[in-house]
């Protein structure tokens, strides 16, 4: 009888509990000031100039450099001759063909490059160093050598992307 | 004034009321304020009943609160009026209010799946004019409480509140007779007590 009334009592209550509870405080201001700060956000992202499109290059940067903190250098002595020549010729190839698209282009002046993508170029720079130097160590690393000449290709790329001379239509 | 008369009256303020909230909605999906603020004043007593009884602390339901009406600002481009906006506004209140109590979980809850045992009871300043289940509610054990408020207070039914948890259907009626139980036991003591 006891369980029945208080279950009873127990929906009763439930049946009266108000669906609104006030705040003890106006929450208004915080809410408008936080539409606000969001809007001007919205703006300001909106009125950005548009800039070649430098993500992917970072992208690959990180992707380069989180590859060879992970690495687990494990060199292999007796094949170091022959691959040390494998990343000499990627070098090369890359230094040739750098070299001519430069003078393609008018030989422009990399360092006189806006900051942003300056900064884009020395992460691939570095990222080519490290390759280069973890290469020193596992010559024979093919997954290494793979990623090296990509990191190359995507230097090249940015070069190509930034002086290469577009159409324009009238 | 006669009853069809009366419910011809209580008609006409149903459908001024939905009009009037169309139109804030219209206006503020135009990116006014005013309009905006209204939606807030008819709103805000739900929105934070349901964060503070979820949360069961009256400073992080006013946060979850204003949380909850950034969002709908933010989103009200999508709510496009296949359901009514008060119903859309507490499926936005519900998952911000659960989002907040996952980043609220301390790794050693995380780790173990810790059950809690029912609070202390809260704070006095946290319980004024509140009614005598409410302070209780806010004394059951998290899960217990989160999933009593969903089903029995909010109307959810169990495999929404499933879904919402990640966990089993049998779970969340678990937690509610736990919740029930532990509610009537107090309800009888408070009972007991009155009447010594």
């Amino acid at each position: 009888m006891n369980k029945l009334k208080a279950e009873q009592n127990l929906q009763a209550q439930i049946d009266g509990l108000s669906h609104d509870i006030k705040p003890e405080r106006d929450l208004w201001a915080g809410i408008e000031h936080a539409i606000e700060h969001n809007s001007q956000q919205h703006v300001a992202n909106e009125i950005k100039p548009k800039r070649v499109n430098i993500a992917p290059f970072a992208w690959a940067a990180s992707i380069v450099v989180a590859v060879l903190f992970t690495w687990n250098i494990n060199s292999n002595k007796d094949m170091q001759i022959a691959q040390v020549s494998a990343v000499e010729v990627l070098q090369q190839q890359y230094s040739q063909e750098k070299n001519s698209m430069l003078v393609s282009f008018g030989e422009p002046d990399l360092s006189q490059l806006p900051a942003d993508i300056q900064k884009q170029f020395n992460e691939l720079q570095s990222a080519r160093t490290s390759l280069e130097a973890a290469l020193a160590d596992d010559p024979n690393n093919k997954d290494l050598l793979n990623l090296l000449k990509w990191t190359q290709k995507q230097e090249l790329n940015l070069l190509e992307q930034l002086f290469s001379p577009k159409w324009q239509t009238i | 004034m006669t009853l069809s008369a009366q419910n011809t009256v209580i008609n006409a303020q149903d459908i001024f009321a939905k009009k009037q909230e169309q139109e804030w909605i219209i206006n503020a999906k135009a990116g006014d304020r005013q309009a905006f603020n209204h939606l807030y004043q008819e709103n805000i007593g739900k929105v934070y009943a349901l964060c503070f009884r979820m949360l069961s602390s009256r400073d992080q339901a006013e946060d979850v609160a204003q949380e909850v009406f950034v969002q709908v600002w933010l989103k009200l481009e999508n709510f496009r009026g296949d359901a009514k906006f008060s119903t859309w506004l507490h499926a936005v209140a519900t998952n911000t209010a659960l989002t907040h109590m996952r980043k609220q979980k301390n790794w050693l809850q995380k780790v173990f799946s810790i059950e809690e045992q029912p609070q202390a009871e809260p704070a006095g300043n946290e319980i004024q004019d509140l009614s005598d289940l409410d302070k209780l509610i806010l004394r059951l054990p998290e899960k217990a409480r989160v999933v009593f408020v969903l089903f029995a207070v909010e109307g959810y039914r169990h495999e929404e509140i499933a879904t919402m948890l990640n966990m089993a259907v049998g779970s969340s009626k678990s937690h509610y007779h736990r919740a029930r139980n532990l509610l009537k036991d107090w309800l009888e003591a408070k009972e007991s007590l009155n009447d010594e």
